[in-house]
């Protein structure tokens, strides 16, 4: 029992801060409403649109497209309708009636993120996005960054060839974001929880744990519940002096 | 009350309503993080896509599959060949792009088959049937759906959507044991996905106070060896 205090003593020492960490990071998303950090309350549910009667032959969208297709989908974008073509060489977008390609430019890209989102504010900026940082993760670049004008500062990112919004982002979800990272223990990209350190640190901080948890059978004594046992005693003692009478 | 025996008594009594926990907390972690997400989610149990072209000439048109009531239409390839998979009013659907035939709900054999063109493990499909309640680890998926387990290591499960023939979720038993110590790791006993449940912000609240009393006693745990024997030699 004394090593297992001793072990204790030490791995709290030099554990015990990631520990205090890890409790406060928790805390902190757990208390933070995860609908909110995950931006639903910002989301627009799409109009359910219905596709034009006649849409662009497959002919005409292998011309247009000039290429191999992999994949092909007919969906509704703003509006209207487009193709969408996986090709070798990437996304292609053709208007589904017109046949012309739809480029998603930054006035496009504007006006798709205020159809899905669901304030009233106006956009405060519109960005490319060329090179990756803690908001856009390893969403595929270049993005497009539209930020709202509303409280929680709403930054939808939308892909530049699709147009999909791929993420949303909000001051929440900003804050809960300094949390997950120092609870992952990735400091740099905020990702990933799978690397040495963090196994390491768990493996310890399970030792820290199971210890103290053995330690607590030695910490408590019969003085520690008196006030508990004391009268279930009396009344048991009372019983029987009853039960003798 | 001194304050080494105050720090203490705080950190007995708080350990002994947390201390349980805190060993669930930190050995979920641990497998959560031992166990690489990639290989929990189960991408090696699956084939890469196909990524072969697709010959546009001689196919359906689109738009004449469900005229007038066509909100989505994607073309694919499903055992290699080509087909719509078509979101439209009165439902989700399948068609053969060539024949515009109509395919789904598909049959326990073309099931079969898609799974089996997917799965990248070893072993053969050990049960296949159509389930009509979501077991809980695909819940939220539409049912009924066809539950393919094969008979490789940990029980790999393909769902395969009997709607459009697609491939819906992939699980096995290094997934359902990760989603077993997330209940642990979230205490959410029921539904397993309540990140902001009571009892969960209690107990992280709990284990802060139990860390900072710990931290608070470690002032008075540790002695200078040196000034203690020279105490002892004088």
């Amino acid at each position: 029992m004394f090593l297992i205090r001793t072990l204790h003593k030490w791995f709290g020492l030099i554990l015990g801060l990631q520990f205090v960490l890890w409790s406060i990071s928790g805390a902190m998303m757990a208390l933070l409403d995860h609908h909110k950090v995950s931006g639903e309350p910002s989301v627009r549910a799409p109009v359910p649109a219905i596709a034009p009667a006649e849409p662009l032959s497959l002919a005409r969208v292998a011309q247009a497209v000039g290429g191999p297709v992999h994949g092909l989908k007919l969906k509704p974008l703003g509006s209207g309708y487009v193709y969408e073509a996986a090709t070798p060489t990437g996304v292609k977008l053709v208007d589904a009636v017109s046949g012309q390609a739809v480029a998603i430019d930054e006035v496009k890209a504007a006006a798709l993120a205020v159809a899905a989102f669901s304030g009233s504010e106006k956009v405060a900026s519109v960005r490319k996005v060329e090179t990756g940082d803690v908001e856009t993760r390893s969403l595929p670049l270049p993005l497009w960054r539209v930020e709202f004008a509303d409280k929680e500062q709403t930054t939808l990112l939308l892909s530049t060839t699709t147009g999909e919004v791929l993420e949303r982002r909000n001051n929440t979800w900003r804050l809960w974001d300094v949390f997950w990272m120092i609870h992952i223990m990735d400091y740099t990209k905020r990702e990933s929880f799978n690397h040495p350190l963090i196994v390491t640190m768990g493996v310890g901080m399970s030792w820290l744990a199971l210890s103290g948890v053995i330690l607590l059978f030695r910490s408590f004594r019969r003085q520690d519940f008196a006030y508990v046992l004391d009268p279930i005693e009396r009344i048991r003692d009372e019983r029987k002096t009853r039960k003798q009478a | 009350m001194r304050l080494p025996a105050l720090a203490r008594k705080t950190h007995k009594w708080l350990a002994l309503i947390i201390g349980v926990q805190a060993v669930f907390w930190t050995i979920s972690g641990v497998y959560m993080t031992a166990i690489h997400i990639d290989t929990i989610h189960g991408d090696h149990l699956v084939r890469a896509p196909d990524q072969r072209p697709i010959a546009l000439t001689g196919l359906v048109e689109p738009g004449s599959l469900i005229p007038g009531g066509t909100r989505s239409v994607k073309l694919e390839s499903q055992l290699g060949r080509p087909v719509y998979v078509v979101d439209a009013v009165p439902g989700r659907m399948l068609f053969d792009a060539r024949t515009g035939e109509l395919l789904s709900p598909i049959d326990e054999a073309a099931a079969r088959e898609r799974a089996l063109s997917h799965y990248a493990g070893v072993g053969g499909v050990e049960k296949i049937e159509l389930i009509d309640v979501a077991p809980s680890e695909i819940k939220n998926r539409a049912v009924p759906i066809w539950r393919v387990e094969f008979t490789g290591l940990w029980r790999p499960t393909l769902y395969i959507s009997p709607l459009t023939g697609e491939l819906v979720a992939k699980r096995h038993d290094l997934w359902r044991t990760f989603d077993f110590v997330w209940m642990f790791h979230i205490m959410d006993y029921e539904e397993r996905t309540d990140m902001n449940n009571a009892l969960l912000r209690v107990a992280t609240w709990m284990s802060v106070a139990a860390s900072l009393t710990g931290a608070w006693l470690l002032l008075y745990s540790f002695r200078r060896r040196r000034r203690a024997r020279k105490k002892a030699a004088a």
